[in-house]
C-alpha cells in the first residue's frame, strides 16, 4: 500500500488509544478517564481505551480508524516503548501511514507498575499522553535505514556455550571466530567427570563436539587468544584479537607429545592450572589429553630456556641456557618456535556471541570453613578432578595425605544465598552436591552428609535424580554448616569436625569427618566487567551480564548484534546452557540472513543555510561523522557513519542540526505537554 | 497551546513537578527495570526518552523550568558506558556550565540533578526521584511562570505610571511604548 | 569479608510487638532457617529456642513461649550469629537483647550473681559495688598524672572513659597504668572523668535491662555536654561496643575509639619508642565487640607484630570466627548459674586453645577477659606456662623504661 503522506496544510488529525493491558494499567490508571481526556485536546480525531493494544483486533482497531476516519497520527499509550514501539509502528504503516507518524507512551513500566495512588496515576497518564499529542504532529515522514550485514560471527569463550553456538553455526554455513582464553576449550565442562542428572561421562558427549570444532572449515579456533578492541556497530564489528605467544606453531605441531617426553624435566614438577593445581605439569605440556587444539605449550615462566620474570612489556626473553631436547624431539616438525611473539589478527563481523561462563566462589572469602587453611577441605571443583579417571589421581579420591576418606561432609550454597558474600541461588550446586555425594560413595563407600539449606531441584528429571541418590542412604541434614575446625580429640590426622543446626530436630551436630567438601557458587568471571566496557553491555548488579528482556529477550543485548550464552548471563546447568547457545546462534542467524540491517532514522543532518561554519560540532562526533565542506564553509554529516545520539544537536549554537525523531520542535512540545497542567 | 488546557484534576494541593530527561540505553530501561520489578515511588516525575544524554540541550532544562517545572533531573549512562561513548561527559560539562548560569538567576541547584544510572540500577531510579521529590518538596515551587505573570503585570503597571508622567509632561501626546524584554525560549 | 555494622537500624522506642514493622524487622522476615545462628553460637547445644527459632517463633506469633523458657539467658552476646548470618538479621543487638528483656521480667528468680551486678550498677554506677568516690583512686599509683577533665578546664584532644574494670580490678589498673604510659610516650592531650563517670552500662543494653543501660547512657551523655573534647577513647570494649552503636541515639557526638585502634592509627609515631624486645610468642583473642560487632581484627595484630620479638600466632578459632570468653551480655555474671545447667565455662573453651597454641602470652583487648581467662587458665591443665596480657599492657611493656 503506498503510504498517505499528509498534503502540506491538511489538518492533523490524531488517532489516541490507552491500552488496559488486562489490570496492569487499568488496575492503576483510569483508563477511560485519560481517552475522555485526551479527547477534548485539539487535532484529536479519535480517542479509545482498549483491553489489549498489542494484540490483533488492537492493532486492527488502529488500521481501520486510519482508514474510516482518515487519521494521520498516532498515538499509543500502553508499556514500554522498548516492547511494543515496533508494533505499533507497524500497525501504522498496515494502517498505510508513514511508520514514524507514530509515538508511544509508557504508562505502564513508568507509571501504573510504579505508582500507588489512583489519581496521581491517572494524572500523570494524562500528562504524559498529553506530550505524545502535543509532540505528534511535528512528526516527519521517515524512512528506514538499512545497512548490509557482514556474515561473519565472532564467539567469546569457548566453553560447552561457545562450542554449540560456534558448531550451530559453522554448520548453517557461516564462518566463525572462536576465540578461548585458555591453551583448549571445553570450559569447565572439561574438567567434570559425570553430569547431573544423567550422570554420563562429561567427556564422552563434550569431547567430540571439541574435536568438530578443532576441525571444522567453517571455524577459525584461536585459543590462548583474547579480544583487545571492539569498535563499529552491528552488522560490522571491526574485532582485534591478541594471540599470546604458545612458543608452539599450531600448524605444525601434531599433537604427537613427544617434546614433552623429551623435556630435560624428567617428572612433572610444575603446578597443573587443568587440574586446580592438585596434580603437576612440565614446562612444555598439553593442558589435558583431550585438548582441542591438540597442540602443546610452552610456560615460559618455568621453561630453561627463557630467563626467569617478564619484561616490562611482558614479554620474555630467550636465554639459549636449555639443550632443548624438545626441539630435537619435534625434529622435522620444526613446530618449537622460542622467538615466537603475540600477534594481534583484526577480523570484521557482523555479530557477536559472549559465551565467557563464569568463575567459582573463592571458597576463602567464607574463612570459618577453613579453605586454604585446612588441607582436607575442599571445592567441588577439585573433588570433580579428583574423581575424574583423567584428573591427577586417576580417579582415585585420595586426600592430600593419600588416604581415601571414609566420612565426608559436602557443605552446600557456599559463597551463595550469602549477604556477606553472594546473595543468588547459583542454582546448580545442589544439584551437583548430590552427583558429587554418588560419585564419592561410589569411589570410596566413605559416608556422606550432604548439608543444605533448601535442597533445590528444579527442571527436568532433576527431582528424579535427587530421589534416586537420597535412596542409595545419603545423610541428608538441613542445616547451615557454621563452623569447620580440626577435631580436638585428634592428633595428626587432619579429621575435622563439622558443626551445624539439623533445623528439623533442633539438634546442634558436630560431625567429624575426614574430608569437607565446598559446594561452592557461580559468580561473574572477573574479567566480566572488562569486557562489558569492550563490548558496550550492561552488567546487572552482580555482575552478570544483562540481557535485553529477562522474559522475551533472554539471549539478546541492549547492543544490537550482541547475543549471550550461557553462565556468562547467570548460573545455569549445561542443558540449559546449551539451550540458550542455540538461541544465541539462531539469533545471529536470523541477523545474517535477512542481509541487512533495519536501523532508526534517528540520525542527524545540518541545515546548511543556517549553519554558521563554526565548527564546535565537529569533535563532538564520537564516530567522526561531521565533515567540514571547506567550500561552502558548511559542516555536513555522513548519514552513514551517525549513529543517532544528538549530542552535536545539542552544541550547535546556530540551532542548525536537526535529529530526526528527536527534532527540537518535538522536545519542546514535549516539554510543553507534560507541563501543561 | 498550554493555556487552552484545563488542569485535569485540580486538587488545590502544591506537588512538585519534574521533568526527567532519561537515555534511551541506561537510564530509561532502569526505569522501566524499576516497573518491571514493581518498585514504588513518588508520580512527580514525567520523563522524557531521547537516544542520549548527550542530546540534553540546556535549552531543554531552561523551557522546562520557565514551562512549571520544579525541577529537572537529566540520567544517563555511567561514565565510560555511555552507548555512543561520551555523550554522557559532554552532557556533564554542559551540565556544569548551566548550573552556574543557573545560580545566578537564583534558582537553586538542586533543582537540577544529574545522574549516572546503568540499565541495571532499577533501585536507583527509585532511590534517585524519591529523593529529588523530598527535597524539592522542601525547597517549595519554583514558579516561573507565575514569576513571568507577576513581572509582566508590574511591567504593564509600570508601563502605565509611565505613560502617566509622560501624559502629565507632554500634555497629552502619545506616549513612546517601553519595550518589555520577552524570553524566548 | 563480614561488612562492618551499621549503627542504629531500629530506634529505642521499638518493642518486640512492634519490631517487624521496622527495617530490622523486615530483614527477620528474610530469615530462611538455615540455623548458622544456632550452629555457630557457643552455647546453641544448650537453648531450648535457638535464635533460628526464636525468629520462627516471632513471625508465627508465638514468642510468648520463647520468654517463658530461660533460654535466652545463655545467649553471652557474642555476635557470632549475626556475623555469620547469610541475610544479615540483626539478632545479637536488636532481636535477641529485646526477647531477653522479656524473659528477664517474667523469670521469678533471676542468677543471684547477676541481679546484684544489675543493681550495683543502678546504685553505684558499677557493678562491683564499690564506691564512686573510689573510682579514680587507681590514679594515684599510675605513675604520672592523670588529668581530670574538670581540673583541666579546656578542651582535651582525647577523653579517656577508664570504665569500672579497669577502675576497680587491681588487673585491670594495670590495663590502665599501661594506657596513660602509652598515652604519655605519644604526648596525648588527655584527661579522665574521675568519679563522676558511671559504667557505659553496655551490658544493661544487649542483654537484659534497656531502663538501667538508658539511664547510664543519659547520665554519661549529659556529663560529656559539660566538657569539650575531640574524641572519646577507653580501653573496655564494651563500652567502646556502646559508645559506637547506641549513644549516638542518647546524644554522643564525638567519635569513640578503642585504644586499639587509637594506638594503630598512632602506630607510626609509637613504633620507635617500642625499643624493649619481648621475645614471646604471643597469641591475640578478638573481643567479640572490637572484631565481629566492627571488624577491628588488624589493628591489634599490627600492635602486637609492631613489638620488638613477639611472634604472632593464631588459635585454631580467630577473627570472624573467634570463640566468645563468655564474659558478654551479662556472662560475666552468670558463671554460677550456666555451672548449675551443667554447661562448660567458654573461658575455658577459649583457653584451651589458647594453650593448644604453644603461646607464651595470651593477649587479650578487653578488661573482661583478663579476669576470665586468667581464673579459667587456673583450672585447665597446662604443661607451659601461659600468662593473659592486655595488648596496652604488652605494648607499654616494650616502652623503653
Ligand atoms: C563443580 C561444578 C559442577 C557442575 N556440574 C554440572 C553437572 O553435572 N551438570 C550440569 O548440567 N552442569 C554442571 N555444572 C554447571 C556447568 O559448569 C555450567 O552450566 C557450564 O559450564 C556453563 O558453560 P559455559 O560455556 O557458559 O561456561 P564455562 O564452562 O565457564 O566456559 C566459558 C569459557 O570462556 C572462556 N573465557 C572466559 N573469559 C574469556 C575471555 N575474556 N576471552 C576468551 N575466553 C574467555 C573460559 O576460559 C571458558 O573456557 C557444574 C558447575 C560446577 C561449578
Ligand atoms: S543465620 Fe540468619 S538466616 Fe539463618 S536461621 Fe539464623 S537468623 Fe535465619
Ligand atoms: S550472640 Fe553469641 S551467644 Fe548470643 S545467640 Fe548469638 S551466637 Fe549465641
Ligand atoms: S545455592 Fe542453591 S543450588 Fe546452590
Amino acid at each position: 500500500m503506498k503510504p498517505i503522506v499528509p498534503k502540506k496544510h491538511e489538518p492533523i488529525r490524531i488517532g489516541f488509544y490507552i491500552c488496559h493491558c488486562g489490570t496492569n494499567i487499568a488496575g492503576m490508571v483510569d483508563v477511560e478517564a485519560v481517552a475522555k481526556y485526551i479527547g477534548t485536546l485539539p487535532n484529536v480525531a479519535v480517542s479509545r481505551h482498549y483491553k489489549y493494544m498489542c494484540s490483533d483486533p488492537g492493532q486492527e482497531l488502529i488500521q481501520q480508524d486510519i482508514r474510516e476516519t482518515h487519521l494521520n497520527r498516532i498515538v499509543v499509550a500502553a508499556c514500554s516503548p522498548q516492547l511494543h514501539e515496533h508494533t505499533f509502528r507497524m500497525a501504522t504503516a498496515a494502517g498505510g501511514l508513514n511508520p514514524y507518524h507514530f509515538q508511544m507512551v509508557n504508562v505502564r513500566e513508568h507509571d501504573s507498575w510504579v505508582h500507588t495512588d489512583r489519581v496521581e496515576a491517572t494524572r500523570k497518564a494524562m500528562a504524559l499522553a498529553r506530550a505524545a499529542v502535543m509532540r505528534v504532529p511535528h512528526h516527519k515522514p521517515l524512512e528506514v535505514k538499512k545497512v548490509a550485514i557482514n556474515p561473519n560471527v565472532l564467539i567469546v569463550g569457548g566453553g560447552i556455550g561457545g562450542i554449540h553456538a560456534a558448531l550451530t553455526l559453522a554448520n548453517a554455513g557461516k564462518m566463525v571466530y572462536l576465540v578461548e582464553k585458555e591453551p583448549t576449550i571445553g570450559g569447565h565442562m572439561a574438567k567434570f567427570d559425570k553430569t547431573f542428572p544423567t550422570l554420563d561421562c562429561a567427556m564422552c558427549v563434550l569431547s567430540p563436539k571439541m574435536a568438530a570444532v578443532g576441525s571444522h572449515p567453517n571455524i577459525h579456533l584461536w585459543t590462548y587468544s583474547e579480544v583487545a578492541k571492539v569498535d563499529g556497530y552491528v552488522g560490522n564489528f571491526k574485532v582485534s584479537v591478541r594471540r599470546k605467544e604458545r612458543y608452539i606453531l599450531e600448524d605444525l605441531c601434531t599433537g604427537c607429545q613427544e617434546c614433552v617426553n623429551a623435556c630435560v624435566f624428567k617428572e612433572p614438577k610444575f603446578q597443573d592450572e587443568f587440574n586446580l593445581g592438585l596434580g603437576k605439569r612440565k614446562p612444555i605440556y598439553l593442558p589435558f589429553p583431550q585438548a582441542i587444539p591438540p597442540v602443546t605449550l610452552i610456560d615460559p615462566e618455568v621453561c630453561l630456556n627463557f630467563k626467569r620474570g617478564r619484561n616490562p612489556d611482558g614479554s620474555h626473553t630467550v636465554s639459549d641456557k636449555c639443550k632443548k631436547t624438545c626441539v630435537e624431539a619435534c625434529g622435522d616438525r620444526k613446530a618449537i618456535d622460542f622467538k615466537q611473539q603475540e600477534e594481534i589478527k583484526e577480523i570484521t563481523v557482523g555479530t557477536i556471541i559472549m559465551a565467557t561462563g563464569f568463575q567459582i566462589f573463592d571458597a576463602k572469602r567464607t574463612p570459618y570453613y577453613g579453605y586454604g587453611i585446612y588441607p582436607n577441605v575442599y571445592n567441588a571443583l577439585e573433588i570433580e578432578r579428583l574423581i575424574n579417571a583423567s584428573g591427577p589421581t586417576e580417579g582415585e579420591l585420595v586426600m592430600r595425605n593419600g588416604q581415601s576418606p571414609k566420612k565426608v561432609a559436602i557443605v552446600h550454597c557456599v559463597g551463595s544465598r550469602d549477604e556477606n558474600t553472594n546473595r543468588w541461588c547459583s542454582r546448580v550446586c545442589c544439584l551437583y552436591s548430590l552427583k558429587l555425594a554418588h560419585l564419592i560413595k561410589e569411589h570410596t563407600e566413605a559416608e556422606v552428609y550432604n548439608f543444605y539449606i533448601d535442597m533445590r531441584t528444579p527442571g527436568k528429571s532433576m527431582e528424579e535424580f535427587y530421589n534416586r541418590v537420597a535412596e542409595e542412604g545419603m545423610h541428608l541434614i538441613r542445616g547451615r554448616v557454621a563452623d569447620v575446625y580440626p577435631d580436638p580429640n585428634d592428633g595428626t590426622t587432619g579429621r575435622l569436625v563439622v558443626q551445624a543446626e539439623d533445623t528439623l530436630t533442633n539438634k546442634i551436630l558436630k560431625i567429624p569427618v575426614d574430608m569437607v567438601v565446598l559446594s561452592v557458587g557461580l559468580e561473574p568471571h572477573p574479567e566480566a566487567e572488562n569486557l562489558r566496557r569492550m563490548f558496550n553491555l550492561s552488567c546487572s548488579s552482580e555482575g552478570w551480564f544483562l540481557e535485553r528482556h529477562p522474559k522475551l529477550a533472554p539471549v539478546n543485548t541492549f547492543t544490537d548484534g550482541i547475543f549471550l550464552a550461557g553462565c556468562c548471563q547467570g548460573p545455569k546447568d549445561i542443558p540449559d546452557t546449551v539451550a540458550q547457545a542455540g538461541a544465541a546462534a539462531a539469533e545471529a542467524l536470523a541477523l545474517i540472513d535477512k542481509g541487512h540491517i533495519e536501523q532508526e532514522p534517528n540520525t542527524a543532518y545540518i541545515l546548511a543555510e543556517e549553519c554558521s561554519g563554526c565548527k564546535s560540532c565537529i569533535p563532538l562526533c564520537p564516530y567522526t561523522a561531521i565533515a567540514f565542506d571547506e567550500t561552502k564553509k558548511k559542516a555536513i554529516i555522513n548519514e552513514a557513519l551517525c549513529k543517532g545520539c544528538g549530542t552535536c544537536v545539542a552544541s550547535c549554537p546556530s540551532g542548525s542540526i536537526v535529529q530526526n525523531l528527536f527534532e527540537d520542535a518535538e522536545i519542546f512540545s514535549e516539554i510543553d505537554g507534560v507541563l501543561a497542567d | 497551546m498550554a493555556n487552552t488546557i484545563q488542569p485535569p484534576l485540580p486538587d488545590g494541593k502544591w506537588k512538585p513537578r519534574i521533568v526527567a530527561f532519561f537515555c534511551n540505553w541506561c537510564t530509561y530501561t532502569a526505569a522501566d527495570l524499576a516497573g518491571v520489578s514493581r518498585m514504588k515511588h513518588a508520580a512527580n516525575v514525567r520523563i522524557i526518552r531521547l537516544m542520549c544524554s548527550g542530546r540534553v540541550d540546556p535549552q531543554f532544562i531552561i523551557a522546562a523550568l520557565t514551562k512549571g517545572a520544579d525541577a529537572v533531573l537529566i540520567g544517563g549512562c555511567h561514565p565510560n558506558d555511555c552507548h555512543y561513548s561520551e555523550g554522557n561527559y559532554k552532557c556533564l560539562r554542559r551540565n556544569q556550565m548551566l548550573k552556574r548560569m543557573l545560580a545566578d538567576m537564583g534558582i537553586e541547584p538542586e533543582r537540577v540533578r544529574l545522574e549516572w544510572i546503568s540499565a541495571a540500577e532499577g533501585e536507583k531510579v527509585k532511590r534517585v526521584i524519591n529523593e529529588l521529590v523530598e527535597t524539592i518538596s522542601r525547597l517549595g515551587p519554583l514558579g516561573i511562570p507565575q514569576k513571568f505573570e507577576e513581572w509582566d503585570r508590574e511591567m504593564s503597571e509600570l508601563t502605565r505610571q509611565m505613560s502617566k508622567q509622560q501624559e502629565a509632561v507632554d500634555g497629552g501626546e502619545t506616549p513612546v511604548a517601553v519595550k518589555t524584554e520577552v524570553i524566548h525560549v | 569479608m563480614i561488612a562492618p555494622f551499621e549503627p542504629a537500624v531500629v530506634d529505642k522506642a521499638t518493642t518486640l510487638e512492634t519490631l517487624l514493622e521496622t527495617p530490622a524487622g523486615k530483614r527477620m522476615m528474610t530469615c530462611i532457617q538455615c540455623g548458622t545462628c544456632a550452629g555457630t553460637c557457643p552455647y546453641g547445644e544448650h537453648m531450648d529456642f535457638s535464635p533460628r527459632l526464636v525468629i520462627n517463633m516471632l513471625r508465627g506469633g508465638f514468642i510468648d513461649e520463647v520468654i517463658k523458657s530461660d533460654s535466652l539467658l545463655r545467649c553471652v552476646s557474642c555476635y557470632a550469629c549475626m556475623a555469620k548470618c547469610p541475610r544479615g538479621i540483626r539478632l545479637t543487638d536488636v532481636l535477641l537483647p529485646m526477647v531477653k528483656e522479656q524473659v528477664l521480667v517474667t523469670q521469678s528468680a533471676m542468677p543471684a550473681e547477676f541481679q546484684k551486678s544489675l543493681e550495683n550498677m543502678h546504685r553505684y554506677g558499677n557493678p562491683m559495688g564499690e564506691s564512686p568516690r573510689k573510682r579514680a583512686a587507681w590514679t594515684a599509683t599510675a605513675g604520672t598524672k592523670i588529668p581530670l577533665i574538670a581540673e583541666v578546664n579546656r578542651e582535651v584532644d582525647v577523653l579517656w572513659f577508664v570504665d569500672s574494670y579497669m577502675s576497680f580490678y587491681a588487673r585491670g589498673q594495670d590495663n590502665g597504668r599501661a594506657t596513660a604510659r602509652l598515652f604519655n610516650a605519644l604526648g596525648v592531650d588527655f584527661a579522665i572523668l574521675g568519679n563522676e563517670e558511671k559504667s557505659a552500662g553496655e551490658c544493661g543494653q544487649v542483654t537484659w535491662e534497656s531502663g538501667l543501660f538508658e539511664s547510664l547512657a543519659e547520665y554519661n551523655v549529659k556529663l560529656f555536654n559539660k566538657y569539650k573534647f575531640q574524641r572519646l577513647v577507653t580501653g573496655d570494649a564494651h563500652a567502646y561496643n556502646a559508645f559506637h552503636f547506641r549513644y549516638p541515639m542518647y546524644g554522643l557526638t564525638q567519635p569513640a575509639e578503642h585504644t586499639a585502634q587509637f594506638f594503630a592509627r598512632h602506630l607510626d609515631q609509637l613504633k620507635p619508642r617500642l625499643t624493649r624486645p619481648l621475645n614471646l610468642t604471643v597469641t591475640y583473642h578478638d573481643a567479640c565487640c572490637l572484631g565481629r560487632a566492627v571488624g577491628s581484627y588488624d589493628e591489634p595484630r599490627a600492635l602486637l607484630q609492631a613489638i620488638p620479638g613477639v611472634k604472632l600466632v593464631e588459635m585454631v578459632h580467630n577473627r570472624v570466627n573467634s570463640l566468645c570468653c563468655g564474659g558478654g551480655g551479662g556472662g560475666m555474671w552468670l558463671d554460677t548459674y550456666y555451672k548449675q545447667k551443667g554447661m562448660e565455662r567458654l573461658s575455658e573453651r577459649r583457653v584451651k586453645e589458647a594453650i593448644a597454641t604453644g603461646a607464651d602470652v595470651l593477649a587479650v583487648s578487653c578488661p573482661y577477659e583478663i579476669s576470665r581467662f586468667e581464673d579459667a587458665l587456673k583450672v585447665i591443665p597446662h604443661d607451659k606456662p601461659i600468662v593473659v596480657r592486655d595488648v596496652a599492657e604488652l605494648l607499654a611493656d616494650s616502652l623503653a623504661s
